[in-house]
């Protein structure tokens, strides 16, 4: 990577922090982001509804502390499944004025922003934090699968099979990043392949 | 900026207050065809003077064979809208710029609330007709000051029938803003055009009940008004300019000859910024484009609404 690159299609996370105005919280987290969610709680107990989907990841689970600290509505679910169908039966009831906030990897918290988008809850209505493992889903723009959590700068693509460069260019749309194969010109000459995104 | 030719083929009272234009291209071809939102600047001669008034395109996006506006009657302005209402009739040619949209529908909404106050109401005209194409839900709130000030109510019970609440001032009739925005599904967008007060309200009903802010929407063309004269000096064109009391600075610009940008005359799309390059007293900024920073830095003028108290003012023009 070159020093003073920047692609504008990359998305830009922060932490995690109460809308002061929002007149419901809806939290989703993942493993590692159990800890976003335990900062939000640090920071202070908010008067309006809340409701937290948290499912633990790896080795990463805040389950216990979190059922401690979360004053109601701690939903803790098994698998990124389950939260998904959670999410989606939650959303049904709620109303203009709910906050979205996202915690965990970029794989997890695309899916959900996929969800959160069915409703119509866009890009900038959504608050997200990257905690744990910086594994990219990729997106092949040759046979157009995703391939989920990738850690290194060539990737083989779960559909097609072909060997893919992982790019920085970020599609919302598909919330995965594009992959592109590396090995067009010269088949099977392929750079060195490392970790890159642990 | 180029100036389609038209004439004017109807002119209907609609209100005490408002006249209803329908304008044909002079050479008989169909107009260009335009989004929902959409509006167009008339120009008109008033008296050897060029005046320039955006108005919102109200007819069918899909009717090219004509194009329709309506006009509110201010006594206190200028006299671009007196001028519309006393001097045009059927037959009088004018010049109006290609359509521009500053006030389109977001294509990602569930739900569409529009709150229409009084004239306001013309920018969904043409709005209401995508809605309904596209099936799209949506409800519209149209507050007026008495029954015979709720122009194209009517026409508007037949575009949207059940999706159409009307309020009339006169009658007690009020529209509870705090009541409609706080119970509505996930996904829904906001649009507010009417008087200050009622755009203010809705921005701010919204934001506190926690609407993101790309889910509010308001369109509000402001008039240039009247004020001090004053001077300034073009930098690029090296001339000075008189700012006379009722013409803005974009007009007195434009009446000098220079070529100035400008889409909406109206403070709010930001197409007519110049900078300034020295002053020697206030700005009076008028937009509601330029960020309250950017105002106090003085940086950069919008000619078409804002004025100055200077005695030395130099535009980068
Ligand atoms: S022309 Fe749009 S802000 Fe001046």
């Amino acid at each position: 990577m070159e020093r003073g690159y920047w692609i504008r299609s990359k998305p830009v996370y922060t932490s995690l922090l109460w809308h002061e105005k929002a007149t419901s919280h809806l939290v989703v987290a993942q493993g590692q982001g159990g800890m976003a969610v335990l900062k939000l709680f640090q920071l202070m107990h908010p008067k309006q509804a809340i409701t937290v989907l948290y499912t633990p990841y790896a080795e990463a689970d805040y389950s216990k502390t979190l059922v401690k600290v979360v004053p109601e509505g701690l939903h803790i679910l098994e698998a990124e499944q389950e939260v998904l169908a959670k999410l989606e039966s939650v959303l049904q009831g709620m109303c203009m004025g709910m906050r979205l906030y996202i915690a965990g990897s970029e794989d997890f918290m695309w899916s959900v922003a996929k969800v959160a988008n069915k409703f119509g809850i866009e890009d900038a209505g959504m608050m997200k934090e990257l905690t744990g493992t910086l594994a990219r889903p990729i997106y092949c723009v040759h046979c157009k699968a995703t391939t989920h959590g990738v850690t290194t700068n060539i990737g083989e693509c779960s559909g097609c099979g072909r060997m893919l460069f992982v790019r920085d260019h970020f599609s919302r749309q598909l919330g995965a990043y594009m992959g592109l194969m590396i090995d067009a010109e010269s088949p099977g000459e392929l750079p060195e392949i490392e970790e890159i995104y642990p | 900026m180029s100036m389609i030719d038209i004439k004017v083929a109807a002119v209907e009272q609609v209100t005490p207050l408002v006249k209803h234009f329908t304008f044909v291209k002079r050479d008989g071809s169909p107009f260009p065809a335009f989004s929902g939102g959409s509006h167009v600047v008339v120009s008109m001669n008033v008296g050897g003077r060029v005046h320039r008034n955006p108005y919102s395109l109200m007819g069918s996006p899909a009717d090219t064979d004509a194009y329709h506006i309506s006009v509110r009657k201010q006594e206190q302005s200028r006299g671009g809208s007196v001028f519309m209402h006393e001097n045009v009739e059927v037959g009088t040619s004018l010049q109006i710029t290609y359509p521009v949209n500053l006030f389109s529908l977001a294509k990602k909404a569930h739900k569409h609330i529009l709150i229409a106050g009084g004239i306001g109401i013309t920018p969904f005209m043409s709005q209401l007709i995508d809605l309904n194409r596209l099936n799209a839900n949506f409800e519209l709130h149209y507050a007026f000051r008495s029954p015979e000030h709720g122009a194209f109510a009517d026409k508007l019970k037949a575009i949207c029938s059940d999706k159409l609440h009307c309020y009339a001032d006169s009658k007690g009739e009020r529209l509870d803003l705090l009541a409609l925005l706080s119970k509505q599904p996930l996904g829904t967008h906001v649009y507010v055009c009417g008087p200050n007060p009622m755009v203010v309200a809705v921005i701010e009903t919204a934001r506190n009940l926690g609407w993101p802010e790309n889910h509010i929407h308001s369109e509000q063309f402001l008039s240039p008004g009247i004020g001090e004269p004053f001077k300034i000096q073009l930098a690029k064109s090296n001339i000075e300019v008189h700012v006379p009391a009722e013409m803005s600075m974009l007009e007195a610009i434009e009446a000098a000859g220079v070529e100035a940008d400008y889409l909406c005359r109206g403070g709010v799309c930001g197409r007519c910024e110049v900078n300034v390059l020295e002053s020697d007293g206030a700005l009076l900024h008028h937009d509601h484009f330029l960020t309250d920073a950017e105002k106090a830095a003085g940086k950069k003028i919008m000619p078409c609404v804002s004025r100055a108290r200077c005695d030395r003012l130099v535009l980068d023009l």
